[in-house]
């Protein structure tokens, strides 16, 4: 998984790249390890800057262009130069030579690509590229500042760092190309939505709306359910921040069970669940979240995460709770058990790291040293979700693509 | 009854149409810089005369209307109305639909305008500040905090309108310098001799809406809203237009406008009506528009003046009145609007612009194209065809490097834009055609926005303090 940003400006007064880079900061949940920008001067050269750092270290004092495109990612090197421009891609190309001609043929390289995949490209002309995978698996709008910039995104949330308005989800299967006359959008193939459900529970940041839903309602909604279906008598309800914030606040609600801010943070809110390091993994969760005592001592609490992979940064969430005097633990996952790895970019491991593949719920609670531990049913999932155009790939082994 | 009509765009087809319509059997005469194959029809059918010549010179017009001898005149843009062609009808004893060349100042000058509105106390003003030179224009805009809107101080044709929200800190100094290098393209839009070139004022948001009212000087009456849609680009993206599109109704509102709120806005107009007349010693006869936004400073908003009929807003309005408005304008020019009544068609309506690629950034680029329309087609799928910026060239359909034509649809938000894009399929053109697919599609979400500002300025108005805001930055003080 990844963040792609594309901005131009309509008159080229304006340099887009700071907008680049805070726009990519809006997208680093997506991804932080690696990031780059393109951009575009008025001489038509393309400049490009990637470094294995996150957006926010990003050294961009030298670029200065009306247009340009940003990568927040993990794994590639993005912007990738290609001829006559360059491209940033969320999801997995085999053979990115292809990408070569997508600048020339946008929509013969589509037919080509048998991986759904978002990109984004810069051409030396002056057009932005950009196209979202016909499952709709990644997600990619556009928006607008003024009369000024057109702005292309994975998420609305890059725009509302910069001030621009979200507009609309590019619809699956959609290319559009914008340049300084006209922005132009073609259904090039016909939309069969399966739309990744790890955005839904996990990926897509709180303040963003993807896949047709605002991404806070939803999971306010998934603790409402789980409340539904796991009633749980407990003191206190605690979310690990802050990706399962609104499952807690969902779930107190319905049970009229209080709310309580469990842990604060120490250092920048990166994302564990992307760290691939498994010992950074472990630091990371410890020195990220620390817990609160007088939040959790001699109280019931309800612990809710957003989803489970190994298991072991959340074994260490429950050890520190029960030290500071946590009476009982209970588990609730706000997404379905993971069982299988995701080929299509978002980083669920293979079978043999995911605890659930691998244990029943009896074992899963004794390791964790918890009371007990659930998971939000499918059924549940679609429940609130209101409909089945879902790719549940690493939670039921069946793939769309 | 003969008519001089001047202009040539399709708000001046559309007054063509309405007067062809007409009852009263008028004969339709027209001068034009070019063939507008629409108006043309009209002169036809109805037994006129073409003329073909400067619309905004007093000398030509005073010689068509000596060889027409017209019962009344209509002036359809703005441009003849700062040259004082109303006038000139006026010094030649015939009525005239369109103001006089002082009070057609409420559009041409943006500083004089604002200047009213604070003299007379009208309600929905912002805060402004007039610059004579580029210069200080800069400077004011790199030393001055909070989110402003930079304009030429005078009418444009709706160019060189730089609006910057200056909401994120992180990134004022990018987009204050985006804006100090677009104020020498802004100023050289409005180059009057011992007049303000540019204006800079207090930026607002919000969902914006016109409202005409048509005005002998005695009788005023408001027309139904509209919207017109500003962003050259689909979904309002990108750069500034003279409106791509527009939509009116259903009833005499917008969906997310109220009746008090047009209330407020119609006051505002016959507020405004009143000050021209008290600064000038003129009555106002034609039109006056207030292009509004509902914001949550003072609720209605005046964001600019027309002293004409909106284009494309006219297109949208027009269609939908059943009562006879060729007669209505005939009322208006004559002094005898007292007479008229408006009765409406319920129904929405929604307006498409089309225009050839190039528009709106480089006209030479948009400039003679062809087009290729099939009216019988289009007719047939329910729309009305206006003509625009495009000339009858021999047989053929000529682009003039604006917006070309205008199709207009009636029926619910959904059924009329379906009915459009149906429509649009029967133009074609040697180069790309640009014009939006979300017309009319966005209504929702506008009422969503509406419904936010309402909560703020109904609390401004309980507490007593609507209108009342103010910027401050360490290096530019408050202003």
């Amino acid at each position: 998984m990844a963040g792609i940003l594309g901005i131009l400006a309509f008159d080229d007064v304006w340099n887009v790249s700071r907008f680049l880079y805070y726009g990519l900061i809006g997208l680093q949940h997506r991804g932080y390890s690696r990031s780059g920008i393109a951009i575009l001067n008025k001489q038509r050269n393309i400049f490009t800057k990637l470094e294995n750092v996150a957006p926010e270290d990003l050294e961009i004092k030298d670029l200065n262009g009306w247009a340009g495109i940003g990568y927040a990612g993990i794994r590639n090197s993005y912007p990738m130069t290609v001829d006559n421009g360059a491209i940033v891609v969320d999801g997995i190309i085999d053979d990115t030579n292809i990408l070569n001609q997508v600048i020339k043929e946008p929509e013969k390289i589509i037919d080509e690509i048998k991986k759904p995949i978002s990109f984004i490209a810069i051409s030396k002309e002056g057009q932005l590229i950009a196209y979202r995978d016909e499952l709709g698996l990644k997600p990619l709008s556009i928006g607008g500042f003024g009369f000024d910039l057109a702005v292309i995104s994975s998420e609305p949330t890059s725009m509302l760092v910069i001030g621009a308005e979200f507009k609309r989800e590019i619809n699956p299967g959609e290319l559009v190309i914008v340049d300084k006359y006209h922005i132009e959008s073609k259904q090039i193939r016909m939309p069969r939505k399966s739309y990744c459900t790890i955005e839904y529970v996990y990926q897509a940041r709180i303040d963003s709306m993807v896949n047709e839903k605002d991404i806070y309602d939803l999971r306010v909604k998934i603790g409402e359910e789980l409340a539904l279906e796991y009633p749980i008598k407990a003191d206190s309800v605690i979310g690990v921040p802050e990706t399962a914030l609104p499952f807690a606040i969902g779930y107190s609600r319905k049970l009229n069970i209080p709310l309580d801010l469990g842990f604060t943070r120490t250092g920048s809110p990166i994302r564990t669940m992307l760290s691939s390091d498994a010992f950074l993994k472990v630091v990371g969760v410890q020195l990220k979240l620390n817990p609160i005592k007088s939040a959790v001592k001699g109280k019931r609490i309800i612990l809710i995460d957003d989803s489970m992979v190994t298991g072991t940064t959340l074994k260490n969430t429950i050890f520190n709770l029960r030290k500071l005097g946590a009476k009982e633990l209970h588990v609730l996952i706000g997404s379905p058990k993971l069982i299988s790895q995701c080929p299509y970019g978002v980083e669920v491991p293979e079978e043999k790291e995911l605890i659930s593949a691998n244990l029943d719920d009896e074992k899963i609670a004794r390791v964790l040293g918890a009371d007990s531990i659930h998971w939000l049913s499918l059924e549940g999932l679609f429940r609130v979700i209101g409909h089945r155009n879902l790719c549940l790939g690493c939670m039921t082994k069946k793939y769309p693509w | 009854m003969k008519v001089l009509l001047v202009g040539d765009g399709a708000r001046e087809n559309v007054l063509a149409h309405s007067l062809e319509k007409s009852t009263k059997g008028y004969k339709v005469y027209a001068l034009s810089t070019y063939i507008n194959p629409g108006i043309n029809s009209v002169v036809k059918t109805t037994g006129g005369e073409y003329f073909i010549g400067n619309i905004n010179s007093p000398e030509i017009v005073k010689e068509v209307i000596k060889k027409v001898n017209p019962d009344f005149g209509v002036v359809g843009p703005e441009d003849p109305l700062f040259r004082g062609i109303a006038d000139v009808f006026r010094q030649e004893g015939i009525p005239v639909f369109g103001a006089n060349k002082k009070c057609a100042r409420i559009e041409e000058s943006k500083a004089w305008a604002r200047e009213l509105m604070w003299k007379y106390s009208i309600p929905g003003r912002l805060r402004y500040k007039v610059f004579y030179t580029i210069e200080h224009a800069a400077k004011f805009i790199l030393e001055y905090g909070g989110s402003v809107a930079v304009k030429p101080a005078g009418q444009a044709g709706g160019k060189g309108v730089k609006v910057i929200a200056d909401l994120e800190a992180y990134l004022t100094q990018d987009k204050r310098e985006a804006l100090t290098k677009s104020v020498n393209d802004i100023g050289s839009l409005y180059n009057k001799e011992g007049e303000p070139r540019i204006i800079i004022e207090e930026k607002v948001d919000g969902p914006e809406y016109t409202l005409h009212v048509l005005t002998d000087g005695k009788t005023t009456i408001p027309l139904p809203l509209a919207q017109d849609y500003k962003n050259a680009y689909q979904d309002g993206i990108g750069p500034e237009t003279g409106g791509m599109g527009s939509i009116s109704g259903p009833t005499e509102l917008l969906p997310f406008i109220n009746s008090e709120e047009y209330q407020t806005t119609y006051d505002i107009v016959k507020r405004t009506i009143d000050a021209i007349y008290k600064e000038t010693g003129e009555n106002y006869v034609g039109v006056i528009a207030g292009q509004m936004m509902l914001t949550e400073l003072w609720g209605p908003t005046v964001i600019e003046y027309y002293s004409r009929l909106g284009d494309p807003e006219a297109s949208a309005i027009i269609p939908r009145i059943e009562s006879d408005f060729g007669e209505i304008i005939e009322f208006t020019a004559t002094g005898h609007l007292s007479k008229a009544r408006i009765k409406l068609n319920d129904q929405p309506s929604i307006v498409k612009a089309i225009a050839t690629l190039g528009y709106p950034i480089s006209k030479q680029m948009a400039s003679g194209r062809k087009i290729v329309l099939d009216l019988d087609k289009m007719k047939e799928h329910g729309c009305m065809v206006f003509f625009g910026s495009v000339a009858l060239e021999g047989m053929q359909l000529i682009t003039k490097g604006s917006r070309a034509l205008e199709i207009v649809a009636i029926g619910d938000f959904r059924e009329a834009s379906e009915n459009l894009d149906k429509c649009i399929q029967y133009v074609n053109s040697d180069t790309k055609l640009i014009y939006r697919t979300d017309i009319g599609r966005t209504v929702e979400y506008q009422i969503e926005k509406a419904e936010i500002i309402r909560y703020s300025y109904k609390n401004r108005e309980k507490r007593g303090i609507l209108g009342v805001s103010a910027d401050w930055s360490p290096n530019g003080g408050l202003w």
